[in-house]
């Protein structure tokens, strides 16, 4: 039987929740929006192609794995990272470093997990949690989407670890071993940012970062005149619910972004920075006002109630906030 | 614009049991973490892809009540999987499951392949060959 110390604090998005809530385990006091803006989390991406839940997926955020591998690189705080192949050796491994003494992250799939809200029970293998003790059979689980510390047994976690499908988790287990004493947050963040940055506006590719919105407005423009009412207002609730509902704290990240661009103000002592979050949070209440208009049409209704070129304009209006930001976020010296 | 008070009360057991952190953003340049459920619009949206699976699983069924369709395709509608990722979870390629789609096809079907979907689904051969 282990069961460690750890402290569970609930967060808007799983893989930044764990990650800081890892590192304050081990004494570091990260935020979460700090974790998210040093891994340099915040994307965009449109991909017609990839069809998630019979509709295109849209993110707004990097791959999974990527915020906490590049948050701990950018920190220089040593990790481990496994994947198995065979799951009960998963599970050994998984016992062996909790009685080590270290809680551990693990990606696994939504569909199978007990005590996940019946809402979001659909196949999505990106989530994360943390799992900080086990005592016979019954493990310990830590999830920063709920409110409150939750178990699981041994096989329901074996499950979980090794769902099937698209991003398949393959038993992917990581917890970081040693964190150095005076770490310097600073260079860490002007990187983070950078690469946030050419992420958004830098990248030559028309279905990524601010270019891939637009895309997305043309698109739109066109849905209900190529594929009928009843499946253009489906898509529209595909790009909706990647932006509000899985575990994006709102608004596709953009305020949790804005947190951290208004902690990173704070802490590089640049004015600046703060002008740019109060931008940044406009341009989040922006995204929220087009999910509400948006949402209008996500009834079952025989016609739309707002028309699609109204929502296209307001995802160009948001694309050239975008930016805009990202242009003068790319100079941060 | 945006009524953030307005969060009515959800009588489907399903939506609104648990809390979870949202962010938001004042005029004043202030960020907020609150602990609350989700609002209107965004419960419309979890609704509608309910509706969608749904629908889906009705249709099918009907489908396969008619003998137009394998139960195989009521099956992976009700696990809420799309035929690449039942390819996946079943260890069969993509064309070979869509092959089996079709009723005839199915009825000529190894122990050994329906033991692979029966597995994939958590259900037993019995289970898999009827659907009601």
């Amino acid at each position: 039987m282990v069961k460690l110390e750890f402290e569970h604090r609930q967060a808007g998005h799983c893989e930044n929740g764990v990650t800081s809530n890892l590192l304050n385990y081990h004494k570091f006091k990260i935020s979460e929006p700090m974790v998210f803006g040093i891994g340099a989390g915040l994307f965009f991406s449109y991909l017609p192609f990839l069809k998630m839940q019979h509709a295109p997926t849209t993110s707004f955020r990097v791959w999974p794995g990527m915020v906490f591998d590049r948050t701990t690189k950018m920190l220089g705080i040593k990790t481990r990272v496994h994947r198995f192949r065979e799951p009960r050796e998963s599970m050994t491994k998984l016992n062996e470093v909790l009685e080590q003494g270290y809680p551990v992250g693990l990606q696994v799939g939504t569909y199978h997990l007990p005590f996940f809200p019946p809402e979001y029970r659909m196949h999505y293998n990106m989530h994360n949690l943390v799992i900080y003790g086990h005592d016979n059979g019954t493990y310990f689980v830590s999830d920063t989407l709920m409110e409150r510390l939750v178990e699981i047994s041994y096989d329901d976690l074996m499950r979980v670890r090794y769902a099937k499908g698209v991003f398949a988790p393959q038993g992917r287990m990581y917890y970081p071993i040693h964190v150095p004493d005076n770490i310097d947050i600073k260079p860490a963040i002007i990187k983070g940012i950078r690469k946030t940055a050419y992420n958004m506006v830098g990248i030559p590719f028309p279905l990524i970062g601010a270019k891939g919105i637009r895309y997305l407005a043309g698109r739109m423009r066109v849905w209900e005149k190529n594929l009928g009412p009843d499946r253009a207002a489906y898509y529209l609730g595909q790009v909706l619910r990647m932006e509000e509902e899985v575990g994006t704290a709102g608004a596709g990240f953009r305020y949790i972004y804005g947190a951290f661009l208004e902690e990173a103000s704070r802490v590089l002592q640049q004015d600046w920075l703060r002008e740019m979050s109060v931008e940044m949070g406009e341009n989040a209440n922006q995204w929220r006002a087009f999910s509400y208009y948006g949402s209008r049409n996500c009834k079952k209704r025989g016609k739309p109630e707002q028309s699609y070129d109204f929502l296209a304009d307001m995802l160009l209006d948001c694309a050239d906030r975008e930016e805009k930001i990202f242009k003068k976020l790319a100079k941060i010296k | 614009m945006m009524d953030e008070n307005s969060n009515p009360v959800y009588t489907d057991q399903r939506y609104g049991q648990s809390r979870e952190l949202l962010y938001s953003y004042e005029k004043d340049g202030n960020y907020e973490k609150t602990v609350g459920f989700h609002n209107e619009a965004d419960r419309i949206t979890i609704q509608q892809a309910w509706d969608h699976f749904n629908e889906r699983i009705a249709i099918a069924r009907e489908k396969v009540l008619a003998g137009k369709a394998s139960p195989i395709v009521y099956f992976m509608e009700k696990n809420l999987v799309d035929t690449l990722t039942l390819s996946m979870l079943a260890g069969i390629s993509l064309w070979r499951v869509k092959w089996h789609f079709k009723p005839g096809v199915f009825k000529r079907l190894k122990e050994k392949t329906l033991q692979k979907y029966a597995d994939a689904f958590n259900i037993t051969i019995e289970e898999l060959k009827k659907v009601e």
